[in-house]
């Protein structure tokens, strides 16, 4: 590690990042129209705003300082954190490229070089990045290393592959069996073996000696950090729900993306004081809050504001989605004193490594539990594990509960799969039919 | 040689009482099926069209999938013991829990997981659980497993790698007369006969005592499925062979290296498991997926390369883009084509076939 890029580091991290923080606060913004239909945004938006802008602008003065992994989103981050290896998240970035609406730009750099069109769209972006360099995040670390679970998907697997390929670098696997009934005592001691299997390998990758206590400060962190996020989640039960699952897309970043960081933690105290507070005042994230609704599935990043204005001039919002609830569902097994065994039940007990049996009994749970009065499913091309069973999910919900539900075809990010005329017919019929629902 | 037809034969076990499995793609320890007298009838591509399952699968869902669902739910008499999704992509593995969670089937749904990436003692200890716990799961519903008759399920298993090794090299070494189409309707009829018969079948393959020198264009073929009947009748007419394959339903599942005889039947099936070539569902490295292929392409003296991609598969999309460019490097002739496993085959097809078969002596990349 050279001195000059430690000190580098150092300094822009004390001081070159809060002075471009600072400078961003003083740049005037032309505030966008907002519809009158949203009630006021949330404060903590800004803070939001600087912590990602922060982590993504010292990202670009770590190399040689810290070693970098890209890391998949389901990954057991804590042990990267254990051995301070900084850490980007490619799926976050997609998201991003995503609703900067460059999704098509970057899926056709991965294209043009040969990756086909039926790719899931997160893995493009984030391929055509590796070829081009491109980012709307000014500039992105190359990789020492990549961590991946295929606990999210198997596509992660593959893709991750292709770009170990690519940059010859190790590719850290965390293999996670699905759930198919109830996960077995076999799936949890493979899953906390491969965990302690990767000490070592990290440890030589490092550099560093790996140090139980500090884990366990990180894994205690993580676990507060996501069941903050829980409740700020569960903060939407109240009517009118303090913010929009739209919100919720964006805030549910640093648990994706910093988990296990101080800065995690600290920022859902403050959010979650914010939205206690709106709850506490009846302040609403839409004014008139008649329709209280359920998202399935990944946001359509490109989309979200569409969206968000379409259901809030009709007075419905989003109070609760399967997709950000992904983050603080299966935290209650997180166990300090059993790191291994807590963390292979954590982590390989996700919605999308788990069965659709699980997934219909978690719905039907958030259904009642957030007075959901109808859903919106988002059929993703990009995402097989989340859309594979949405129309059967969507029959059993209808039968059981009477719900109200429509399915959107559209993806995650590449904005040239929306067809704005069909969804939006789609949309205006299920509000139509909410509409003339009677709901308690 | 006679192969009995697909349907025909089911048909006829299940009426004589025999107990069948539907069984989708593509990894899973059949041995210890044959060892509670179940046979495996394998569900990759059949046929006739698909009606019911699109009102539960997306349109940008694999036709494996998707055909595999509406065989399901057509309810044929052949299956009764059950269906088994083992875990090989995304899709299957929510088709499966779709089936018995959502869908429903009278039969039972069976999963069993294959594990993915590196592979370690870590790795083969839990194969070795998970063949002892699908055992278990088996004798709920079938009794208690008669060990002597897992050994004699693995020692045929064991004679029919061996006949299949030796019809592979025979295909190599220009010593079989058959042409494509006949060569995959063999090899694909262990998809559905019982052990015993399909070892009778391999053991009828004529293999010539000397090569045969034919001056036919040879083909190397990847992917999951070999291409429909028309296309292998039409590399025939072209003067085509099919000298060695790669495909998941084949030579993927059939050990790359010698095998001792099985003689704990659990340390033989782990064995065999994690000896098996390269394979984008098990999510191998490109560089072992390429120096496979390349080693196909070099002791079969492959002209060519014909990828038959099935629309929508991502692991082998992933794959695709790479190995496609490193063939390409060394020179040899690289064809993709696209299927939806309908039968018959588009004009386009047929004009890119042809013109790539012309170009093999040249060596041209298309």
């Amino acid at each position: 590690m050279s001195l000059t890029r430690q000190l580098n580091y150092q300094f822009m991290k004390e001081f070159g990042a809060p002075a471009l923080m600072a400078l961003k606060n003083l740049k005037k913004h032309k505030p966008r129209p907002v519809s009158p239909t949203f009630g006021p945004p949330l404060k903590a938006n800004k803070r939001l705003k600087e912590i990602l802008s922060r982590h993504y602008f010292l990202a670009r003065y770590v190399p040689g300082v810290k070693k970098v992994a890209w890391v998949t989103s389901g990954a057991p981050v804590e042990l990267l954190r254990a051995f301070d290896i900084y850490t980007i998240y490619p799926e976050n970035h997609s998201a991003l490229v995503g609703a900067k609406k460059q999704g098509a730009d970057f899926c056709s750099i991965a294209e043009n070089d040969g990756f086909s069109q039926d790719l899931c769209s997160y893995a493009r972006i984030d391929l055509g990045h590796m070829l081009s360099g491109k980012t709307p995040a000014g500039k992105l670390p190359k990789p020492d290393l990549l961590f991946c679970s295929n606990n999210i998907c198997q596509t992660v697997l593959y893709w991750y592959k292709a770009i170990a390929h690519e940059l010859n670098i190790p590719l850290i696997h965390f293999d996670a069996p699905f759930v198919a009934v109830e996960q077995s005592e076999a799936d949890v001691r493979y899953m906390a073996q491969q965990l302690q299997d990767m000490i070592p390998v990290l440890e030589q990758i490092t550099g560093r000696i790996f140090n139980l206590k500090n884990f366990e400060v990180i894994l205690k962190r993580s676990q507060e950090s996501s069941q903050t996020w829980g409740a700020i989640l569960d903060s939407m039960q109240a009517k009118p729900a303090p913010m929009t699952i739209f919100d919720a897309f964006g805030h549910l970043a640093p648990v994706v993306s910093l988990r296990g960081l101080p800065v995690a933690q600290d920022y859902y105290h403050i959010l979650q004081d914010e939205v206690e507070e709106r709850v506490k005042l009846g302040i609403g994230a839409i004014t008139d809050e008649r329709y209280r609704l359920i998202w399935d599935n990944i946001a359509v990043w490109y989309q979200v504001r569409f969206l968000a204005t379409f259901f809030a001039e009709r007075k419905m919002n989003f109070v609760t989605a399967t997709y950000t609830n992904a983050w603080a569902e299966t935290t209650g097994f997180l166990d300090v004193k059993d790191p291994w065994t807590s963390m292979a039940k954590t982590y390989g007990q996700i919605i999308l490594n788990n069965n659709l049996k699980h997934r219909l009994e978690l719905m039907k749970k958030m259904i009642r539990n957030f007075s959901v009065d109808g859903m919106v499913m988002h059929s993703t091309r990009s995402c097989k594990p989340y859309s594979v069973g949405q129309f059967d999910l969507r029959k059993a919900l209808s039968a059981d509960l009477g719900l109200p539900a429509v399915i959107i075809d559209a993806d995650i990010a590449d904005e040239r799969v929306w067809s704005e005329q069909q969804i939006q017919t789609r949309l205006e019929a299920f509000c139509e039919t909410l509409e003339d629902t009677p709901h308690v | 040689m006679m192969i009995p037809n697909r349907k025909e034969y089911l048909q006829q076990q299940a009426q004589a009482g025999q107990k069948i499995m539907g069984v989708l793609p593509a990894l899973y320890p059949k041995e210890l099926l044959w060892a509670f007298d179940i046979i495996s009838a394998e569900i990759w591509d059949p046929p006739g069209e698909i009606l019911k399952a699109n009102a539960h699968l997306q349109a940008t869902i694999c036709p494996v999938v998707k055909r595999g669902l509406e065989f399901i739910l057509k309810d044929s008499t052949l299956v009764n013991s059950g269906y088994l999704f083992p875990h090989t992509c995304d899709s299957l593995q929510n088709l499966g829990s779709q089936v018995r969670d959502l869908i429903g089937t009278p039969q039972p749904v069976y999963t069993f997981y294959n594990p993915k990436g590196t592979f370690n003692n870590a790795t083969q200890n839990y194969y070795l659980e998970l063949l002892r716990d699908f055992q278990s799961i088996l004798e709920a519903a079938h009794g208690p497993l008669d060990p002597e008759k897992l050994i004699a399920a693995c020692e045929l298993g064991f004679a029919i790698d061996e006949q299949l090794l030796k019809i592979q090299s025979s295909r190599l070494s220009d010593q079989l007369d058959l042409t494509n189409l006949e060569y995959f309707q063999i090899l694909r009829a262990g998809e559905y006969l019982s052990p015993e018969d399909y070892f009778d079948i391999l053991s009828q393959v004529k293999i010539a005592d000397h090569p045969a020198h034919s001056k036919n264009k040879r083909l190397l073929l990847s992917g999951i499925l070999p291409p429909d009947a028309e296309t292998l009748s039409l590399l025939d007419e072209l003067g085509v062979t099919i000298v060695a394959e790669d495909l998941l339903s084949g030579s993927r599942r059939l050990p790359i290296a010698q095998l001792d005889a099985p003689a704990d039947p659990y340390e033989y099936l782990a064995d065999r498991h994690f000896i098996l070539p390269p394979c984008s569902t098990r999510a191998s490295s490109l560089d072992e997926r390429f120096h496979h292929l390349n080693k196909l392409i070099s002791t079969s003296n492959a002209q060519g390369v014909l990828f038959n991609i099935v629309k929508f598969c991502e692991p082998e999309l992933f794959d695709h883009r790479y190995l496609v460019k490193t063939i390409k490097k060394s020179g040899t002739p690289i064809l993709s084509i696209e299927t939806e496993l309908l039968p018959g085959m588009s004009g386009q097809d047929r004009t890119r076939i042809e013109a790539f078969t012309e170009m093999l002596d040249e060596g041209v990349l298309v």
